[in-house]
């Protein structure tokens, strides 16, 4: 059996104004991705080529072992899509999608659904069009959760949510992937909850993957180094350092490949290392993302 | 062994838009009943709102159940389903089409029994009847192609315009060119004269082709959503 749920290679889509390039990606069986960019990045094309909804100019996709879009319906069997953009019927309860969910999957695991409905505060009788936003999304999940699929691809379902509904959905996200086996991919603009909940992250902007690592790779791999370089002292460029704003006496460095020895190596030229810091995921994010739009303008 | 997804979306858009065939055929209904009355007023009412009770049905059904999927944003939690793009659109046209044809072939029995059992008009009149019952199919067929393959509520409704307005060009075009069939629809024979035949095998000619067509568009879609 293949190791990856998800493997994208060289894949690529042209729209009139937006164009994917080469996006590899893959995900290994058994863990959570968060897919991180921000709006227009290019994650729900993405998302969208690997459920087959959307076929690529070029390139090779397998989800679960399968070729998307030619065999999306086998791969369908064992995948659990939602978007922010889905909805579902108005005019129906809860329990008539429930009803339809099982006529359609025997993999359908109806203690659960009562747990989760219990959980998420959601009653079987209520209308879908009665229900708030978070209500929606949390309904959505349930009918995906209870399948048991094997993959859950989830195109940012956290956005608009209060903190508690997204607190409750993060929470069952990381129960679910207490079974064996269970891939996710989880698209968010939202760093936190990415941040909370991934074993790895990738970062989209502008129709490029720049950058793909493992979370604590990232957490530990960047820093911040704030600096005191009296007048007469250049700070040296330093491989591993990104990023060097000064005001006055004052400098922030930024690395990217963060190893003891710049600390040092700024001490020798004559600077004085105030701090070194952890970066959140967020400036991690859009440190990233500032230095691949440089990347691209030079 | 795994379900068939096509046949349960097709159920699910049988209950989802059952309404709309009750309440349609129940105006159906109540056109004929109009026709028991008797007297030129109510036929000439009964028949207008008998043929307006399926060209209303033959443009909400499109609307209501292949423009909304897409408009109230539906359409990729059924997308998440295991079903391809071919295959949802060739369930979608069978459950649209087959409501349709509830209602069709129900008002078309209703209406055969109101000339044969009641004797509300001349039984020659029902080849004409036939030729004109066919008209709402072949523009519901139209309408429901060019709103699936289009996937836009703007294009269905310019169908909806082109279809609705051309009824009248067809009805104009059928007495005034085929004086065979005015002549004989009064008397108390069916004729089923080659004219007949020749019109209706267009109809059902058309109709085969419109759906050929909206299947195979549909199955040569990159994109779907």
């Amino acid at each position: 059996m293949n190791d990856y749920a998800i493997e994208l290679n060289g894949v690529c889509k042209s729209y009139r104004f937006f164009e994917l390039q080469d996006v590899a990606l893959r995900l290994q069986r058994g863990t959570i991705m968060g897919l991180i960019g921000p709006n227009g990045a290019g994650k729900s094309t993405t998302i969208r080529i690997l459920m087959g909804l959307v076929c690529p100019d070029r390139g090779e996709v397998r989800v679960l072992g399968h070729r998307i879009p030619d065999e999306q319906v086998a791969a369908k069997w064992d995948i659990g899509f939602a978007s922010d953009d889905m909805r579902l019927y108005d005019s129906r309860t809860l329990g008539w999608h429930i009803n339809f969910m099982k006529s359609i999957y025997s993999s359908w695991d109806d203690t659960y659904a009562q747990l989760l409905l219990k959980r998420f505060g959601l009653h079987a009788e209520q209308k879908i069009k009665g229900l708030s936003h978070g209500q929606r999304v949390k309904a959505t999940l349930l009918l995906v959760f209870a399948r048991r699929p094997k993959l859950l691809v989830l195109d940012e379902p956290t956005t608009g949510l209060d903190p508690v509904a997204r607190h409750d959905i993060l929470r069952e996200l990381t129960a679910v992937m207490v079974e064996d086996g269970r891939s996710v991919l989880f698209s968010s603009q939202n760093t936190q909850d990415v941040e909370q909940i991934s074993d790895q992250i990738t970062f989209i902007d502008r129709g490029r993957i720049i950058d793909s690592m493992d979370k604590e790779v990232y957490l530990d791999r960047w820093r911040r180094l704030r600096l005191e370089a009296p007048s007469g002292v250049e700070l040296p460029a330093l491989p591993g350092v990104i990023e060097i704003q000064q005001t006055g006496r004052l400098a922030v460095a930024i690395a990217n490949a963060f190893e003891p020895h710049l600390a040092n190596a700024y001490e020798s030229s004559g600077a004085r290392v105030q701090a070194v810091e952890n970066m959140t995921l967020e400036e991690i994010f859009v440190a990233n993302v500032e230095r691949s739009r440089e990347e691209v303008k030079a | 062994m795994k379900p068939n997804v096509a046949w349960q979306l097709i159920l699910k858009d049988f209950r989802l838009n059952s309404l709309v065939i009750i309440f349609t055929i129940a105006g159906g209904a109540i056109a004929l009943a109009i026709l028991l009355i008797g007297g030129q007023t109510p036929v000439v009412i009964g028949t207008v709102f008998f043929f307006v009770s399926m060209v209303f049905c033959a443009c909400l059904l499109p609307l209501q159940n292949i423009v909304n999927e897409r408009k109230k944003q539906t359409l990729s939690f059924v997308m998440s389903l295991p079903v391809s793009s071919a295959r949802y659109g060739a369930a979608k046209l069978v459950s649209t089409v087959g409501m349709f044809l509830v209602l069709w072939l129900t008002l078309l029995g209703a209406g055969l029994y109101m000339i044969l059992g009641r004797h509300i008009l001349p039984i020659g009149a029902i080849p004409m009847g036939m030729i004109l019952m066919n008209l709402p199919l072949i523009g519901f067929c139209l309408i429901a192609g060019t709103a699936l393959v289009t996937e836009s509520e703007g294009w269905a409704t310019a169908a909806m315009a082109v279809v609705n307005s051309s009824y009248w060009l067809v009805w104009y075009i059928l007495v005034s060119q085929v004086p065979s069939l005015t002549k004989t629809w009064g008397g108390p024979v069916a004729v089923w004269s080659s004219a007949v035949f020749k019109i209706l095998g267009v109809e059902f000619g058309l109709i085969g082709l419109i759906l050929g067509l909206t299947l195979y568009l549909q199955s040569r879609k990159r994109s779907f959503i």
